[in-house]
């Protein structure tokens, strides 16, 4: 027996969906008196970790902006997409924020993949793009051209001054694991290299290149302990690390090899581990909670404070950059003394420095890369029972990125790859 | 050996779509999502039950039963609808829900990264054949293999099971016999959902809880039916089993190209039996 | 309004659109005839030849990487680089065709999948000549055609002659038996076609325009990405096509044009939590419209019964 839908059901549903969406849609904002810019992020899916706190970063920076009167006598404003971390999706919303919303500039990406798709069509629509999250060092370098500036950490710094530590530790026999793609091998790239550098008697003994978004890692906890290697890195993160973590625990890879990694101390891997935490691991973190880290700079507990009152969470390091890009954005345009491209292009170019509730970040002119300070801590547990960074060391990106110099050879190179 | 309990977890999803699959012929998408469910069940009920021994193992037992009912619900309000449809309607539906139970569960539990720690007792590892293993995965080569016997049991010594494997058969005949097939759809595909959310609530304790987690299994499982057989149980637990072992072993022989292994084997596995190991030929 | 002036109305709104519609919208009108031709592609398999693929973005991809390497690497202009699209996906699809069309329903698909798994594998791998997940950069048409308004014009003639060509296989002799194999392949067996030839035929004319709308695409992002490969790509002919209308031929371009429409307003208007609407949408349409959007404008010719259950 068909169930028949009354007549004239269909055409009504579609029309009722239609005019929900429609009527829910706002129209494109006329062209007036804010600054607009356009901000393009993953903000469904497994990438929500990251970009939700960053998102509030940014957007309490921004209402600071605004309640102190905004920049040149205008408020900014920031208008969002979702790339579904897609590359293509990204260029679809980017060419929506630039011919339709006819924003100023074009900020946001958390994947490389989409910073540099964002990228390419920033230099082609000549607009100004920020990439405010994504972490690759090619934005800037490699792929590097006048419409984009980084206004974050590049993989290059923090990497390095993770070896730095590195190389102070006795370890000689080396390996490691890294999800196979380009994050992955960068990582390791920079690292070993920047080690051999520091430490030119270092040994690789083992590499291991699961998948990205690989589920069980029993196999390579298994390799790792017969390596012989002292110490490993593992730029496996997020999702992964945490299963990576726990897997490992009760084989005591971790503890009869030195555990090194690139992310493990952020809040949205230590904090599920708990009592799983890797004690001992070294890895960089932003570590606002840390005594040392708050004499050093005094401002900090305020500004943790402004943040948990508006969130009701701790701050992650992704907010701190939210925070800090939404203001060097703004500098550029107050020292260009306008909101034209060209004109701020300029006044990247010529660099500034800008402190923060954390330290100094320089946004260097001859990339237009943002060079912040690096922290580098220890796991530890605390009186709480909970997993925290400690014993923070800090350096400052400065003394390890590549320099000017080396970023122009770096582009020549990749200049003459593309002919 | 972890292969073996990797492989052991991935059974208990894949046999669950491949029930729903033999009796309803609606190939469940939103079985990876299940799995998901469970697992975040799992993590609620773990921090909200007191830190007792006990409190572990009421998790394991409640979260697939929260599970179960959402897959009642879907399937009394909306699959009901749609089983006269062509099946491909039926799978972008199946999909849809994908879409609106996972931003479900970015709405209850938030978009933060989640873990449900392993039991005490379960922590750390024995050694077999003096290399160590975590006792974890020895709990779940004894539950899987477990529930795979009484699942066998439950298929080939009851009336209900009788049922069911009739139904993969024939349904229409089924129907003519008096049996009432829309109830039994909706028995099996609450069942089929239990499984899943037990395979993630078992599961949960050796990855990470998180956003996304629905596509990996969903896949896999998705690999392991089809190469086992649409609406085997041997083949599911076979296929299981093949997979299991290859993640663990295939890395080692083949690393440069482990993104591909799993479909690699399908692909071989296809060639050369075009109905999967145990499947049998569509009517 | 009858399907005819429907179509005359269409034609007629697609020319004038650019001297109307601010130059995003045209870029979107791009996107979704490309999108279109795509699931028209997958069509000719799924709703004319009853074969369901999952695995189509592999041929779309070959074609989208075939034509950016040409004219970054060797320097080919546009005009003579996008005729390669559809070779080389013409000739994956050959490849992997004959392989797959041995399988049927469920297990198609699935091989289908694998072989297309396979493809972005050696995509995202071999970084050397694809540039792996970094992807290829800076591929835009040339001066020429680059404006909205000219790329626009330059997809819809592409596009049109793609649909033309479509049209006239289904129409054809070739187009009949491939519908009679679908609908009983024993009984088309024993009337003298040959099933597997014709199946396989079917196969590889559906990869080749989906490496045309691969490499159209290609020029439209300015960039290529292993993405283009992976199999969530391959479901959007799928949906695509489904909400369209697999009955008739122009369902699945109406089902690009009302998908991708409706997929923008909610991803603009819920940019965190667009997948719950766009999933409720998508499961309130299935239940609520048998045909598709394509029902909603009435009968094309050739609606077909549903073929019997098992």
């Amino acid at each position: 027996m068909r169930r028949r839908l009354p007549y004239g059901t269909q055409e009504l549903a579609v029309l009722t969906i239609l005019l929900v969406v429609l009527a829910s849609a706002s129209p494109a904002a006329a062209q007036g008196k804010p600054i607009r810019i356009g901000e393009i992020n993953s903000y469904s899916g497994l990438a929500t970790v990251y970009t939700f706190p960053y998102k509030e970063g940014l957007l309490m920076a921004a209402k600071e902006i605004n309640d102190a009167g905004g920049v040149l006598g205008r408020p900014i404003e920031f208008i969002f997409r979702d790339d579904k971390l897609k590359p293509d999706e990204a260029v679809k919303a980017a060419r929506e924020l630039v011919g339709q919303e006819k924003v100023d500039f074009l900020a946001g990406c958390i994947s490389s993949g989409v910073g540099l798709a964002i990228s390419a069509y920033a230099k082609e629509a000549k607009t100004l793009y920020f990439a405010t999250h994504c972490q690759t060092s090619r934005l800037t370098w490699d792929d590097g051209h006048k419409y984009v500036a980084h206004t974050t950490n590049n993989v290059n710094q923090y990497v390095r001054a993770l070896a730095k530590k590195a190389a102070t530790l006795p370890y000689k026999k080396w390996a490691h694991i890294s999800p196979d793609y380009e994050y992955g091998h960068n990582v390791w790239e920079e690292f070993i290299a920047y080690l051999r550098q520091l430490k030119p008697d270092v040994q690789v003994m083992q590499e291991n290149w699961p998948k990205l978004g690989e589920t069980d890692h029993s196999s390579y906890v298994t390799a790792l302990l017969q390596s012989n290697a002292e110490a490993f890195i593992s730029s496996v993160w997020g999702a992964q690390e945490i299963a990576f973590v726990k897997q490992a625990r009760p084989f005591g890879l971790l503890d009869k090899v030195k555990f090194i990694s690139a992310s493990v101390g952020n809040p949205d891997e230590l904090e599920p581990l708990g009592k799983e935490a890797p004690l001992g691991a070294i890895t960089p973190g932003f570590a606002w909670y840390d005594e040392g880290m708050q004499k050093r700079h005094p401002k900090l507990a305020e500004w943790v404070k402004k943040y948990e009152v508006r969130t009701k969470k701790d701050p992650t390091l992704g907010a701190s950059w939210g925070y800090a890009s939404a203001y060097i954005i703004v500098e550029a345009i107050k020292r260009a003394k306008s909101a034209e491209t060209d004109k701020v292009i300029s006044a990247l170019g010529e660099g500034y420095e800008m402190e923060f509730p954390w330290g100094k970040v320089i946004m260097r002119g001859c990339d237009m890369q943002a060079i912040p300070p690096q922290w580098v801590g220890t796991v530890k547990m605390n009186a709480q029972g909970k997993p925290v960074l400690s014993d923070i060391e800090e350096t400052h990106g400065k003394d390890v990125i590549r320099s000017c110099d080396e970023v122009a050879k770096i582009r020549a190179v990749a200049a003459e790859k593309k002919k | 050996m972890s292969g073996l309990s990797v492989g052991m977890l991935l059974f208990l999803v894949s046999v669950g779509m491949s029930l729903i699959f033999g009796v309803t012929r609606i190939v469940n998408l939103a079985h990876g999502a299940f799995y998901m469910v469970g697992a975040y069940l799992m993590v609620t009920l773990v921090e909200f039950l007191p830190d007792r021994p006990w409190a572990f193992w009421l998790a394991l037992l409640l979260a697939p039963v929260g599970v179960a009912v959402l897959g009642g619900v879907i399937e009394v309000g909306l699959l009901r609808l749609i089983y006269r449809r062509d099946p491909l309607m039926q799978l972008i539906l199946t999909f849809g829900l994908i879409l609106v139970i996972g931003t479900l569960v970015l709405l209850v539990w938030g978009p933060d990264n989640k873990s449900v720690p392993r039991p005490e007792a379960l922590a750390g590892s024995v050694k077999i054949f003096g290399q160590p293993f975590p006792s974890y995965y020895v709990l779940v080569l004894v539950l899987a293999p477990l529930v795979a016997v009484a699942l066998w049991l439950l298929f080939y010594r009851t009336r209900w099971g009788m049922l069911v494997r009739a139904a993969t058969v024939d349904r229409e005949m089924l129907g003519a016999l008096g049996v009432n097939v829309a109830a039994l759809y909706t028995q099996v595909f609450v069942f089929g959902s239990w499984l899943a959310g037990f395979g993630g609530a078992l599961a949960a304790p050796t990855v990470a809880v998180a956003l996304g987690m629905d596509g990996d299994v969903l896949t896999t499982a998705f690999v392991v039916v089809v190469i086992g057989g649409l609406g085997s149980f041997a083949g599911s637990f076979i296929g299981a089993l093949l997979v299991g072992l290859l993640q663990s072993f295939g890395i080692l022989i083949f690393p440069a190209v482990s993104i591909v292994l799993l479909f690699a084997l399908m692909a071989v596995v296809l060639i050369v039996r075009p109905w999967g190991l145990f499947g049998r030929p569509e009517a | 309004m009858s399907p005819r002036s429907w179509l005359a109305f269409v034609v007629v709104a697609l020319a004038v659109a650019p001297l109307v519609l601010p130059s995003f919208f045209l870029q979107l009108l791009t996107e979704i005839a490309i999108v279109g031709l795509f699931a028209t592609a997958f069509n000719l398999l799924m709703g004319f030849g009853g074969m369901v693929s999952f695995g189509h973005a592999a041929y779309f991809a070959l074609g989208a990487y075939t034509a950016a390497l040409l004219v970054k690497r060797v320097g080919v202009p546009l005009l003579a680089a996008l005729p390669a699209a559809p070779l080389v996906a013409a000739a994956g699809a050959l490849l992997f065709g004959f392989f797959i069309v041995r399988l049927s329903h469920t297990y198609f698909a699935m091989l289908s999948l694998a072989f297309a798994q396979i493809v972005f594998t050696v995509i995202f791998k071999w970084k050397a000549l694809t540039g792996g997940d970094d992807g290829l950069l800076d591929v835009w048409p040339p001066s020429l055609l680059k404006s909205p308004a000219a790329y626009y014009y330059f997809t819809l003639i592409i596009v049109g002659l793609c649909i033309l060509a479509l049209h006239a296989i289904v129409d054809s002799p070739f187009g009949y038996a491939l519908k009679a194999v679908r609908e009983n392949p024993r009984r088309a067996r024993y009337i003298g076609i040959d099933v597997r030839r014709h199946q396989l035929a079917a196969f590889v004319i559906s990869g080749a325009f989906s490496g045309v709308a691969g490499g159209l695409f290609a020029f439209y992002n300015g960039s290529v990405f292993p993405d283009f490969a992976y199999f969530t790509k391959s479901f959007e002919p799928l949906v695509v096509a489904l909400l369209g209308g697999v009955q008739s031929f122009f369902g699945p371009l109406a089902g690009a044009f009302g998908f991708k429409i409706l997929e923008w307003m909610i991803s603009r208007q819920w940019p965190v939590y667009w997948p719950l609407f766009l999933g409720a949408i998508v499961v309130v349409v299935i239940v609520v419209l048998p045909s598709g959007f394509v029902g909603l404008v009435g009968g094309r010719r050739w609606r077909r019964r549903p073929a019997a259950k098992a």
